[in-house]
C-alpha cells in the first residue's frame, strides 16, 4: 500500500482518519453541540457549582459581592464547611447521625434485598418456560410504580390502627408495635423500627431490577457445567453454592454497586414515610442536603455534604470492585 | 483547527448559559409592552382561601387600574420557599411577592427586597395603621420593606368539635377559664382501642404549637427568651423548664394527647381536627377560616384557651402573611401601589382577613370589629388577646429556631426521652449555636 493510498488526495485526509465526507461533519457536530451544551449547563455545571459552594457560607438569600453571588455576605471559607462536619454543633451532629443513617440503610438494604433476590431468581429460573413471564412482571411492578405513591401506600400499611401489619400481628395473637414510624423508642434487633418500616418499603420497591438482572445472568451460565455437576453428584444446594454463585460473582457486583449506589440517593421514600423521624432516626444524607439548601437556605452546607455523600458512594463503589472483580469469563 | 474552533464555541456557549441566571437583564419580572398596559406578577403559596382572598383583590386592582395587569401565580409550600430562593438568583421572581413577615428582614437584608418609598408610607404612618407585631416583621435596619396582611397567633385559641364533646359528656362550648380547667376536660375526651389512643383529647403537639406554647409560657412567668445583647438566647431557666414540665404533665399525667401518635409528622393538630381525630386542636384561629373553606360541611368552633400561667396572656407573635416588592421588579411604582391596596385599604384588608380567617394586622378592623365578626365570628376570642402580644423578635432563623431545635426537644420531652431541664438546655445551647454561626 502506498503512502497516497493511506492519505488520499492532497486536502482529504481527514476523510480517511473519521469516514466522514466534509458535509457531514457539518451535521455530526450540529448533532453533538446542542447535547454538549444540554449535558454542560444541566449537567456539568450544577457539578462545578456545587464543589464551588462548599468552599462558601452561601445562602441564596444573600446577595454577593462577586460574580454568580459569591463573596461579601456569601463569604469563602476555604475548608471550613468540612472541618466543621467534625464539630460538636448540631449541624455537624445532624450530618453524622444522617451519615450513619445513610450508610445502615444502604447496607441493611443491600443484604436484605440479595437475600431475597438471589434465592426468588433461582426459584423464578427453575419454573415453567411459560411461568417466568408472569413472575417477571408481577415481581418487576413495584419498581414502576411511583415511590410517592409507594410511600403512601406503606405508610398505611403501617398505620398503627388501620394498618394491615398490625391487624395481621393481632389476629394471630401477638401485640404489635405502638407505632412502626413514630415511636423513638421501638427497635428491632437494634435497629428503629422506622427505619426497618422504611427498608422493607424500599427493598418492596426496588427488588425487581436486581431479580431481572439475576434471572438474566442465570440464564447465561452454560447448561453443561451444570450438567457436569450433576453428573459428579452434586445436589441443589451444592450447586447453587459451587457453581450457580461464583458464575454469578460479575453480575453480583453489578447488582451490589447499583443497589448501594441507589440506596445512598433514596429521598422521597424517606421523606414521605418518616420525613426523618422519630427523632431523626430515618434522617438520610439527602434529606440533610434538602433541608440545609431549600428549607434553611444553607447552600453551602449543603454542597459539602453532598459532596461527602459523593465521596460515600465513589468510596464503597470502589471497594466492591476490588472485593468482587473476577478475571475470567464463561 | 476545526476541532479547536469547535471545543472553543462549545465552552464560550458553557460560559455564556452558566453566567446567564446571574445577570440583571435576564430578569422578566415586569413586563411593559408597547400597548402602555404594565404587567405585574404576584407569587404566593397555595392555601385555598389565601387564594381566593388574593384572587378577589386582585380583580378588584386590575378594575381600577385597567393600566396594570396582575398574574397571580401560587405554588405549594414547600416548593414556594425553593421556587423564591431560585429565582431570586436568576432575578426572575415576582414584582410582589406574599411573603411570612418573619422572613422578611434575612430576605431584605440579603438585599433581595425594595425598601418601601416614603411617598407610598413611611415607618411612622404605617405605626399608626397597623399593629406593632405584624409591622415590625417588615421593618429591617431602620427600613420598612413590605406591609402586613394578617397578625398572625398561634396561640389563645383552640378549634373544638361539639359532636365529640358532646359525646363524652364534656360541657359545649368549653369555658375554660384557667389550665386546671382545660387539662381536667381534655383528659376526658381521647378515645382508646385497647391502650392505643385513637383520638386526642386536646392535640397541641404541632411544630408551630410547641415553640410558641413555650414562649408564652416564658413571658406569662415574667421571664425573657432573649439574651441581655437581645440577639443570643436564654433558655435555661427556670420559666422555661416550669413551661415544659407544664406540657408533659399534660401529656405523660392527664394524657390529652399521645405525643407518639399525635405529632407534627404524623397526626398534627390541624390534620387530626378536621379527620375527626382530635376533639380539640390547638392552632391559630387561621386554621378556622380555612377549615371553613376546605370542611364546609364539619360542624366546628373556635374558642380561647386560658393563660398558661396566672391570670393575664403575654404572649410572643409573629408578624404573619403580607406583601413585599422584588428589588429586581422593574416596575417598583406600580408594584408598591399593589401592596398598599392589598394590605393597607381597609375595605381590601377586611376582605382578606374575614375569607381567610386571619385576624387583621390593621388597627381599624379590630377598633371597629362589627364588620369583620359579620362574616368571620369565630376571630372574636382572638381580638381581645392582641393588646396581649408582644413581636417575637429577631430569631436569627425562625424556621430553624422553631422546627429544629424548639419543636424537637420539647417533644423529646413530650415523649420522656428527654426532662425538661434537659430539653431546656438542649434548646438554649442549639439556639445561641445557630446565632453563632449566622454570617
Amino acid at each position: 500500500m502506498t503512502r497516497a493510498a493511506i492519505v488520499g488526495r492532497a486536502g482529504e485526509p481527514r476523510k480517511e482518519r473519521t469516514g466522514l465526507r466534509p458535509g457531514q461533519h457539518a451535521f455530526v457536530w450540529g448533532s453533538l453541540i446542542p447535547i454538549f451544551l444540554y449535558l454542560g449547563v444541566f449537567a456539568l455545571f450544577p457539578m462545578i457549582w456545587v464543589v464551588v459552594l462548599s468552599f462558601f457560607n452561601y445562602s441564596p438569600v444573600r446577595v454577593g459581592d462577586g460574580p454568580l453571588g459569591l463573596g461579601g455576605r456569601n463569604p469563602f471559607i476555604g475548608f471550613g464547611n468540612f472541618v466543621a462536619m467534625f464539630g460538636t454543633t448540631q449541624a455537624a451532629q445532624l450530618f453524622r447521625t444522617a451519615m450513619m443513617n445513610t450508610l445502615l440503610f444502604a447496607v441493611l438494604v443491600l443484604v436484605v434485598n440479595l437475600a431475597i433476590t438471589l434465592p426468588l431468581a433461582v426459584l423464578v429460573e427453575s419454573v415453567h418456560e411459560r411461568l417466568k413471564g408472569f413472575f417477571r412482571a408481577i415481581y418487576f411492578l413495584p419498581t414502576v410504580s411511583s415511590a410517592v405513591a409507594v410511600a403512601i401506600m406503606w405508610g398505611y400499611v403501617f398505620h398503627p390502627q388501620q394498618g394491615l401489619i398490625n391487624n395481621l400481628i393481632k389476629l394471630v395473637g401477638l401485640t404489635p408495635p405502638r407505632s412502626w414510624l413514630t415511636d423513638p423508642n421501638a427497635f428491632f434487633l437494634g435497629v428503629p423500627l422506622a427505619m426497618v418500616a422504611v427498608i422493607i418499603a424500599y427493598v418492596w420497591m426496588d427488588f425487581g431490577y436486581n431479580l431481572v438482572i439475576f434471572i438474566a445472568a442465570l440464564q447465561g451460565i452454560p447448561r453443561e457445567i451444570r450438567d457436569a455437576a450433576h453428573i459428579d453428584g452434586a445436589t441443589g444446594w451444592a450447586e447453587f453454592r459451587r457453581i450457580t454463585v461464583p458464575l454469578l460473582r460479575p453480575t453480583l457486583l453489578l447488582v451490589c454497586t447499583l443497589t448501594m449506589i441507589s440506596s445512598f440517593q433514596v429521598f422521597v421514600i424517606f421523606q414521605v414515610m418518616t420525613s426523618g423521624g422519630p427523632q431523626n432516626q430515618t434522617r438520610s444524607l439527602t434529606m440533610e442536603i434538602y433541608e440545609n439548601a431549600f428549607r434553611y437556605q444553607a447552600m453551602g452546607w449543603a454542597s459539602s455534604i453532598s459532596l461527602v455523600l459523593f465521596a460515600m458512594v465513589l468510596l464503597v463503589t470502589l471497594v466492591q470492585f476490588r472485593v468482587l472483580r473476577t478475571d475470567w469469563e464463561y | 483547527m476545526q476541532r479547536k474552533l469547535v471545543v472553543l464555541m462549545v465552552v464560550v456557549a458553557l460560559l455564556v448559559a452558566a453566567c446567564a441566571p446571574g445577570a440583571p437583564a435576564a430578569a422578566p419580572s415586569g413586563e411593559q409592552p408597547a400597548t402602555g398596559k404594565i404587567t405585574l406578577r404576584l407569587w404566593s403559596h397555595q392555601n385555598t382561601a389565601f387564594i381566593q382572598a388574593n384572587e378577589a383583590i386582585i380583580a378588584k386592582f386590575m378594575e381600577q387600574n385597567p393600566d396594570i395587569e396582575v398574574k397571580y401565580e401560587q405554588f405549594a409550600y414547600d416548593q414556594f420557599i425553593q421556587a423564591l430562593q431560585t429565582s431570586m438568583q436568576a432575578g426572575t421572581e415576582a414584582d410582589v411577592i406574599e411573603m411570612f413577615g418573619t422572613w422578611v428582614c434575612s430576605y431584605a437584608q440579603g438585599g433581595r427586597l425594595a425598601e418601601m418609598p416614603m411617598n407610598i408610607m413611611s415607618y411612622a404612618e404605617a405605626e399608626e395603621l397597623f399593629f406593632e407585631a405584624p409591622l415590625n416583621g417588615y421593618y429591617c435596619d431602620g427600613k420598612l420593606y413590605g406591609l402586613p396582611n394578617e397578625f398572625n397567633l398561634e396561640v389563645g385559641g383552640a378549634l373544638v368539635n361539639p359532636a365529640l364533646f358532646e359525646g363524652k359528656g364534656v360541657p359545649y362550648p368549653p369555658v375554660w377559664s384557667d389550665m386546671d380547667t382545660l387539662r381536667e376536660q381534655a383528659s376526658r375526651l381521647p378515645e382508646f382501642d385497647g391502650d392505643t389512643m385513637v383520638r386526642a383529647g386536646f392535640n397541641f403537639v404541632g411544630g408551630d404549637g410547641l415553640p410558641f406554647l413555650l414562649l408564652q409560657g416564658i413571658l406569662e412567668q415574667g421571664g425573657s427568651y432573649f439574651a441581655e445583647d437581645g440577639v443570643h438566647f436564654n433558655f435555661d431557666t427556670p420559666e422555661a423548664v416550669a413551661t415544659i414540665q407544664l406540657l408533659t404533665d399534660m401529656v405523660q399525667k392527664d394524657k390529652v394527647v399521645d405525643p407518639i401518635l399525635f405529632n407534627a409528622d404524623s397526626n398534627d393538630p390541624w390534620g387530626s381536627f378536621f379527620a375527626g381525630n382530635a376533639a380539640a386542636s390547638f392552632i391559630g384561629s387561621w386554621a378556622a377560616g380555612a377549615g371553613r373553606v376546605d370542611y364546609p360541611d364539619l360542624a366546628f368552633d373556635y374558642v380561647n384557651t386560658p393563660p398558661l400561667f396566672g391570670d393575664e396572656y403575654n404572649f410572643a407573635a409573629d408578624s404573619g402573611w403580607g406583601k413585599v416588592v422584588s428589588a429586581n421588579s422593574r416596575n417598583q411604582e406600580a408594584a408598591w401601589k399593589l401592596v398598599e391596596f392589598m394590605t393597607a385599604e381597609q375595605a381590601n384588608a377586611l376582605a382578606f382577613n374575614t375569607t381567610t380567617g386571619t385576624i387583621p394586622a390593621l388597627k381599624a378592623l379590630v377598633e371597629n370589629p362589627e364588620a369583620l365578626l359579620a362574616d368571620a365570628p369565630w376571630v372574636e376570642p382572638t381580638l381581645k388577646l392582641l393588646p396581649h402580644g408582644h413581636y417575637i423578635g429577631d430569631l436569627t432563623d425562625r424556621d430553624k429556631l422553631f422546627y429544629e431545635i424548639i419543636y424537637p426537644a420539647v417533644l423529646q420531652s413530650l415523649q420522656g426521652s428527654m426532662t425538661p431541664e434537659q430539653a431546656a438546655q438542649t434548646i438554649h445551647a442549639q439556639a445561641n449555636e445557630m446565632v453563632d454561626a449566622a454570617p
